[in-house]
This record gives structure tokens, C-alpha cells and sequence, in this order.
């Protein structure tokens, strides 16, 4: 019996999954060359363009900075004067404190000399009340408003209020703690504003790991590649989603997602859309996604786009303990999305993203764990049962790995052609030999995580909101002791 | 030897094409994939070495062409004598150096020169032309001009409008329409920098869109740069087909305050396009145009609500007073917190005694949450 099961089992996976593994590799392949393609446009538009010009332009719109606080105490100080700092003539940044239980509030009260005042807004996403607006007496600070509200237990609501409150066309949406660059703004709005026959709804950039950036008052002086091994291999894992995946998707405007540690969107179809859903695991994804549904159902011609300049720095987690929660909340974040959302499977109604995006999305992201830990389980049945081809079993392998540091070399490769971020070799060497190592340290955990985070969606688990446990970015003079007594 | 090799090649062959097909494709991705990252690794080598090279070759260079426009340029001793700029002569020994021939240091001549030209006007700024010209290097630049490659071409152009070389307008007008929208946008501000006698020509043939992020720049030019000669932008209002024109032309009529332009502004209040009405409806405001007030007020009610809330604002900044009422009854009575909001706003936004007294009236006379309104928009503190 156990000999009949395996031949189904070896049929299956020698025709089936063969033939989905190929695609996936096809479906890289072609995104490392619209990758390439649309770094190269971006790169012969960017070598003429003067940033500048917005920067005292009345033309400029409006764009409201949304970042929402939760126990931030340690860092939020250092955090809001990073925000503030952008060369943009029109902005305004909205601190949203989230219930937070330590110092937060009253720190950003003392620091930045606010008051709680009368603000009217229209609460046309419904979120947890609101306990006080504040705004600064100090002029130095006019950009400054901090909503205090109760804790909603998620990201997504307290963003939504930043969303009711703001007053521009635009939001930009970041985590607090995220070290954002100070043309953030100009160089995300660029795509809004030169579309010529579609409506952009949102826009995004690169993102990379501060963990070991020299940071002063809450700005990057020196890029470095992260030294813990956790960190690298997730700043490779971004470089290779971003730059190599993202820009291809951008280029035939199918980008799947736009992350919620930076992103920029028009406001008003993020409202009409219904806004960040409360319950979601992926909110990010999850408002892409009905964002994308909202202008399909209302024939609005849209384009999402992304561009490889690294804007953002996060600190990435370092314990295996925090990255394995983050990556189990993503995964079941990302189930939750294809169930609530499965009427859009191949539905032509909702054209690229009903046909190309949410396929591309259900069956390479969501099911690819789960084929991975399948064929894992039918190689070991295959060892016990002595019915492996060794030769064959190793040629499959050494394909599958050679193949995956291709795909992650030319992401490294694209990377190095934008703006060679890294100053030193140690650094480019740092990071390139994650790819040779990550499919067997790193790949593994990926999956067994988001199968977690999968089991936890369908056996209904509850899901308590942890806190990132930051570290905090070290601040330059720490970082150099020495520089400071020579 | 040969015969060996084919032998081998043609056994190994053999050997492949007896494997099964997934393994076949799989060996041949094995090829693939190695090739592939050895030539990104090697580009990555590359690209790093070059980059090396460049700031070395820069490290190198820099000094030097800083030294010529220095003593040829700045120190130049028949500078401040009144000496026409076309009778100062350089020393033709520094110019000719060898060096100065090699294309990527008459690059960086170039580059260098239009960074002084951007902090040099006059006299100064006169001469750096001048270097340009004699250097042969404008004929470099026109040289771009002629390559398929369309960032090149924008090279070309910001370089010759930068350093005051006229293009004929046969060269640059079919650029101003071109289909590349970054070529259109570099070929319409150098026209209207470089065009004495009709810089705005282009407005009338202009059939591709003047995109949102190439209105900045046009925006910054034609408000900045010197002896420019401003038309009635109410011509392109009128006349033109173009959606993105007429709306760029609104918001110079509103720079530039051009009183004139108000009936053809008024006559876009009849435009079926809600996005244009909004556009015009804005414009009227800046312009404080007192004579359209009657007629915004009448067709508020069949206005979308963008059109509504730009009337609302534009009631605010003409603030004749005589609509007054109408802000008020739409302050009380509408249902949308937008419209209250700009309604208050506006009332507001009067400053006289009369509109003093109604939002102490209103203060007393409306509910809680109006009232928050009220305050919101009296909060010295809120600027948006």
C-alpha cells in the first residue's frame, strides 16, 4: 500500500510539481529582466532630473506623513525629529499614539511643547476613540500633530485615524521607528505626478535593514550591511523582493504590494476603499488588494509603481524568537488575504490583478510553503523506502540551488547598479555570500514560519500583538568611540 | 585534438540526450544559472572597478579644469574694464592642451561650466559662455543632439539652453510634441528660455499632455527667468484643446494675476469636464474676481462636491462680503463636514466686523459639533 502511495506521490511531484517549480523559475527569470529594464528607465530619468525644483514649488501637493507610536518611548524623540526633516515644501506628520502604556505621550508633550486643542475632522474610517489631538506652540514644530487614542490593538486602526485627521491628497504611511531619507517625499510623489493615462493610487520604494547604519539624531550617516547573520540575510531577502521583484512587477503594473513601512497613496481612493482593515494579519496587502478591487469595480485606470531607491532603514529582528513571530503573523496574514479575497482568482473582471497578480500570488506565495514542505516529506519517504535516484536526486538539487543564487546574484547585481549603497567590499561581500548560503540556513525557516502562521489562520488561533522588542539603532558616536576622542 | 574534442562533445551528447526530459532541462538550467552568476558577480567586479577609475580619473581632473576657468574666467584680467565679452581673448596654449580633447574631460569641462553658470551671472557668467563656445564644445553638445538615444538628446538640451546657444526651431518645436514624455519635457522649457521672441509658441501645437511634475519645472522658468516675455495666458484658456495646457495656463493667470483673463476663466464654468470647472473655479478665487461671485453661488448646486468645496474657498478669498449668508446657510444646513468646514473657513477667512459678529452668532447658535468646527478653524496653531 505504502508502495502505491508513493508511485501517485512520485507521479505527482515528477509531472505536477516539476512543472509549477519550472514556472516559478520562468515567472524569476522574467522578473530579473523587467527588473532590469525598468532600473535602467529609472536610472536615465533620474540622471537629468533636479529634485530641487519641488522643493519651492507652489505646485507641490500636499502630503500627510502617518506613523503610528506604540511604546515607543525609548526612541520616539529621536523617531519624530527624523520625520521632520524632510525637503519637502508641504507636509505634515501625524504621530499616532496607540494606547501606548509607557511614556510615549508625555515625552513628545514635553519635548515638542504641545497642547491638546480643539481639532474637527470627519471620522470617515471607523476607528477606536480618539483621546486628544495635540499641535506645538512652537513654530519650529507647526508640521507636528500627535493623536493620542485608545490602543486598537493593531497597526491598521491607528492608522486610519492618522488617515481621518490628515488634511493633504496624499499619505504617506511608515512605521515610527523606521529611519525614512530626507527626499522621501519628492521622490515618492514623482510617480503621482507624471503618470500620463492612469491614476497612480500608490507608490513605494526599497527598504534595508539600519542594523548596523551609523545614525545621528534619527539620520543615516554611513550604510552598512547588517552584521547579525538574522539581519543580513533579511536585507538580502529585501534587495531581491524590492529591487529584482518589485521593479519587474512596476514595470507591467502588477506590483502586488506596497509595504506598510513605507508607502505612499492617494487618500481618496484608500477612504472609498474602506481604508486599513483592523483585522487583518497583512494589512498592507490587504488594502493593496481593495484598493486594486475599489477602481477595477469602478473601471478607474490605476497603476501602482515602485522605485529602487532605498529610502526606508527598519531594524530588522535579530532573535529568532521576534523574526519567527513576525514571519508567522505575515503568513497568516497572507492566507487570511486569499480566502477573504478568493472571488478574485482568475475573475477577468478585476483584469491584471484578478488574472496575474492574485494567481501569481496564490499559487507562488501562498502555496509554494506548502509544495516545499510536501516534497521534503516525500524525499524522506523516498530514502526510507530506498527508491531514490541519487544521481537524479542531486542533479534536482544542485538545479534548484544554482538556480535560487542566480535569481538572488542578479537581485545583488541590479542593486549595484542603482546607487552602490555599500561604500566598501566587506559589505558587497557580506551580503553576496547570503545567497549561497541562505537557501540552506535561511529558506527553511522562511517556510516552516509561514506554514505556522498558516495553521494558526485555520485552527483559528488567537493572536496576541507583540511588541518588536527593538534593540534601537546605535548612534553614531557609539558606533565610533574612537572617533570621538581623536 | 580537434577530432578528440568533437568526439567527446558528440559522447557526451549522446549521454545527455538518453536522460530523461526533466533532468535534461534541469542540467540545462544548471548551465544557465552558473553562467549567470559568474557574469553578475563579474559586472559587480566591474562596475565597482569603474567606478574606482571614474573618481580617480575625477580626483585628477577636477583640479585642473577648475585652475582654467579660474585664470581664464574669474581672474581674468580684461574683466571690469568694459570690454565687450566677444573681444576678451583666452590663452589659447591652456586651451588647447590635450587633454581638454578627450571626450570624457570635455564632458566634465562641460558639466563644470554650467555649475559656475549657475552662480555666475553678468559679465562672468558672459565669459563661461564664451569659454564654451571657443572650447568647440557647444558643438559637442549639438552633436548629442543628433543621437537616437533620447537621454542623450535631454543632455543636449539642458546643456545648450544652460549655456544661452540658441536651437532653430525646426530642430527643437518637433521635440516640444514629442512622445517621449521626459524629451517633450526638456525640449518645452529650453524653447521657452531660449525663444526672445514667442517662448509660449509651442502651447498652440502642443497636442501631448504638460504632465503635474513637468509643470513644476515650466513653473519655476518662466516665473524666474529674466526678461521672459509674458503673454495673456487667457489665449491657450479660450483656444486651446489641450486639457493639461489650459490648466497649467490657470494657474499662471493666478500667478500673474491676470485681471484680463477673468471672462475667459468665467467661460470654463460652463465645461462639462468637473476636474477643469474645479481648476477655473480656483482660479477665479485667487484672482479675487469679485464680477464671477454671483454666478458661483448660482451654480453651487449643480457641482460636484470638488466643485462645491473650490467655490466654498474661493467665496473665502475674494470675501466680498455679500455672500456671507450663503456660507452661513451652508455652514448650518449642509450634511457634508467638508462643505461646513470650508463654509466656516470662509466666513472666517472675511476678517471684517460683520463676519466677526456671525461666527460669534454661529458659536452660539450651532451644535457641538459645528462649534468644534468654529474652533478648529480660529486655532492659530492648525495651518492646514
Amino acid at each position: 500500500m505504502a508502495s502505491t502511495f508513493l508511485e501517485y506521490a512520485s507521479l505527482f511531484f515528477e509531472k505536477t510539481v516539476f512543472i509549477y517549480g519550472l514556472a516559478l523559475l520562468i515567472i524569476y527569470a522574467f522578473l530579473a529582466i523587467l527588473s532590469f529594464v525598468n532600473v535602467r528607465l529609472f536610472l536615465r530619468k533620474e540622471s537629468y532630473t533636479d529634485y530641487k525644483i519641488i522643493i519651492g514649488s507652489p505646485l507641490a501637493p500636499g502630503i500627510s506623513v502617518i506613523a503610528p507610536a506604540f511604546n515607543e518611548g525609548l526612541t520616539i524623540i529621536s523617531n519624530v525629529r527624523s520625520l521632520l526633516t524632510f525637503n519637502y515644501p508641504k507636509y505634515e506628520v501625524i504621530i499616532i499614539n496607540d494606547g501606548s502604556t509607557d511614556d510615549t505621550l508625555e515625552k513628545v508633550i514635553r519635548e515638542f511643547s504641545l497642547v491638546k486643542i480643539d481639532f474637527a475632522y470627519d471620522p470617515k474610517l471607523s476607528t477606536k476613540p480618539v483621546r486628544g489631538i495635540y499641535k506645538s506652540t512652537d513654530d519650529a514644530y507647526a508640521k507636528l500633530i500627535v493623536v493620542d487614542k485608545e490602543n486598537g490593538k493593531a497597526k491598521a486602526d491607528a492608522t486610519n485615524v492618522g488617515i481621518n485627521v490628515s488634511a493633504f491628497p496624499y499619505f504617506l504611511c511608515t512605521d515610527v521607528d523606521c529611519i525614512l531619507h530626507e527626499e522621501t517625499l519628492q521622490k515618492l510623489i514623482r510617480p503621482f505626478m507624471e503618470e500620463e493615462s492612469k491614476r497612480v493610487i500608490a507608490t513605494g520604494a526599497t527598504l534595508r535593514m539600519a542594523n548596523s547604519c551609523e545614525i545621528d539624531k534619527g539620520v543615516i550617516l554611513k550604510i552598512k550591511a547588517p552584521r547579525p547573520l538574522l539581519a543580513r540575510f533579511q536585507e538580502m531577502e529585501y534587495i531581491r523582493a524590492f529591487v529584482l521583484g518589485k521593479m519587474g512587477w512596476s514595470y507591467v503594473n502588477c506590483v502586488p504590494n506596497v509595504s506598510g513601512g513605507l508607502g505612499m497613496f492617494d487618500k481618496e481612493i484608500a477612504i472609498k476603499a474602506g481604508g486599513y482593515d483592523p483585522a487583518s494579519f497583512g494589512e498592507d496587502m490587504e488594502l493593496m488588494m481593495r484598493m486594486s478591487r475599489y477602481v477595477q469595480d469602478n473601471k478607474i485606470k490605476t497603476a501602482i509603481r515602485y522605485i529602487p531607491v532605498t529610502l526606508c532603514w527598519t531594524e530588522g529582528p535579530t532573535s529568532l524568537k521576534v523574526f519567527m513571530r513576525q514571519r508567522t503573523r505575515w503568513g497568516r496574514g497572507l492566507m487570511q488575504l486569499m480566502i477573504a479575497h478568493r472571488k478574485m482568482l482568475f475573475n477577468p473582471k478585476y483584469g491584471k490583478v484578478g488574472m496575474v497578480v492574485f494567481p501569481y500570488n496564490f499559487f507562488f506565495e501562498l502555496m509554494a510553503p506548502i509544495v516545499e514542505f510536501l516534497g521534503v516529506i516525500y524525499y524522506i519517504l523516498l530514502i526510507i523506502f530506498g527508491m531514490v535516484n541519487w544521481p537524479y536526486a542531486i542533479i534536482l538539487l544542485v538545479f534548484v540551488y544554482t538556480y535560487s543564487v542566480m535569481i538572488s546574484s542578479l537581485a545583488v547585481l541590479w542593486d549595484q547598479l542603482t546607487f552602490q549603497y555599500y561604500k566598501t567590499w566587506k559589505d558587497v561581500v557580506r551580503i553576496a555570500s547570503m545567497v549561497f548560503i541562505e537557501m540552506l540556513l535561511y529558506h527553511p525557516l522562511i517556510v516552516i514560519f509561514a506554514l505556522r502562521g498558516y495553521y494558526f489562520h485555520l485552527a483559528n488561533r488567537k493572536h496576541t500583538w507583540g511588541n518588536m522588542q527593538r534593540r534601537g539603532f546605535k548612534e553614531s558616536s557609539e558606533v565610533k568611540p574612537t572617533a570621538a576622542t581623536t | 585534438m580537434w577530432k578528440d574534442l568533437a568526439d567527446l562533445l558528440f559522447q557526451a551528447y549522446e549521454q545527455f540526450s538518453l536522460l530523461p526530459l526533466f533532468i535534461e532541462i534541469a542540467l540545462a538550467f544548471i548551465f544557465i544559472a552558473i553562467l549567470s552568476t559568474l557574469i553578475a558577480y563579474s559586472a559587480i567586479l566591474y562596475r565597482r572597478y569603474k567606478g574606482y577609475v571614474y573618481d580617480k580619473r575625477l580626483a585628477f581632473i577636477s583640479p585642473k579644469i577648475e585652475d582654467l576657468i579660474t585664470e581664464q574666467v574669474l581672474l581674468n584680467p580684461n574683466l571690469g574694464k568694459d570690454l565687450p565679452i566677444e573681444d576678451i581673448e583666452f590663452d589659447q596654449e591652456a586651451l588647447n592642451d590635450k587633454i581638454y580633447r578627450k571626450p570624457f574631460v570635455r564632458q566634465m569641462m562641460i558639466d563644470t561650466l554650467i555649475q559656475y553658470r549657475k552662480n555666475f551671472r553678468g559679465e562672468v557668467g558672459e565669459l563661461l559662455r564664451k569659454l564654451y563656445i571657443d572650447m568647440g564644445l557647444e558643438k559637442d553638445s549639438f552633436a548629442k543632439m543628433k543621437t537616437l538615444r533620447w537621454e542623450r538628446k535631454i543632455k543636449a538640451v539642458v546643456e545648450l539652453t544652460q549655456m544661452d546657444i540658441s536651437i532653430s526651431d525646426v530642430t527643437i518645436l518637433p521635440l516640444t510634441n514629442s512622445g517621449n514624455p521626459a524629451l517633450r519635457a526638456a525640449a518645452r522649457n529650453a524653447y521657452i528660455q531660449l525663444s526672445k521672441n514667442e517662448p509660449f509658441k509651442f502651447f498652440d501645437i502642443a497636442t501631448e499632455p504638460l504632465l503635474p511634475w513637468d509643470q513644476l519645472e515650466m513653473f519655476k522658468i518662466i516665473t524666474t527667468t529674466k526678461d521672459i516675455a509674458i503673454p495673456n495666458f487667457s489665449r491657450w484658456v479660450s483656444y486651446s484643446t489641450n486639457k493639461s495646457i489650459v490648466s497649467f495656463c490657470l494657474k499662471l493667470i493666478a500667478h500673474y494675476d491676470q485681471q484680463s483673463a477673468i471672462p475667459a476663466v468665467m467661460d470654463l464654468l460652463a465645461n462639462k469636464d468637473h476636474y477643469y470647472r474645479a481648476d477655473a473655479i480656483n482660479c477665479l478665487g485667487k484672482l479675487s474676481a469679485e464680477v464671477a461671485e454671483e454666478k458661483l453661488v448660482k451654480i453651487y448646486n449643480n457641482q460636484p462636491l470638488n466643485c462645491q468645496i473650490e467655490i466654498l474657498k474661493a467665496l473665502g478669498r475674494i470675501a466680498s462680503g455679500k455672500q456671507l449668508e450663503f456660507l452661513k446657510s451652508e455652514f448650518l444646513y449642509s450634511s457634508n463636514f467638508d462643505i461646513r468646514m470650508n463654509a466656516a473657513r470662509s466666513i472666517i477667512k472675511h476678517n471684517t466686523q460683520n463676519s466677526r459678529m456671525m461666527v460669534e452668532e454661529l458659536m452660539e447658535m450651532t451644535h457641538e459639533e459645528n462649534q468644534l468646527i468654529i474652533k478648529h478653524c480660529l486655532n492659530p496653531l492648525i495651518k492646514y
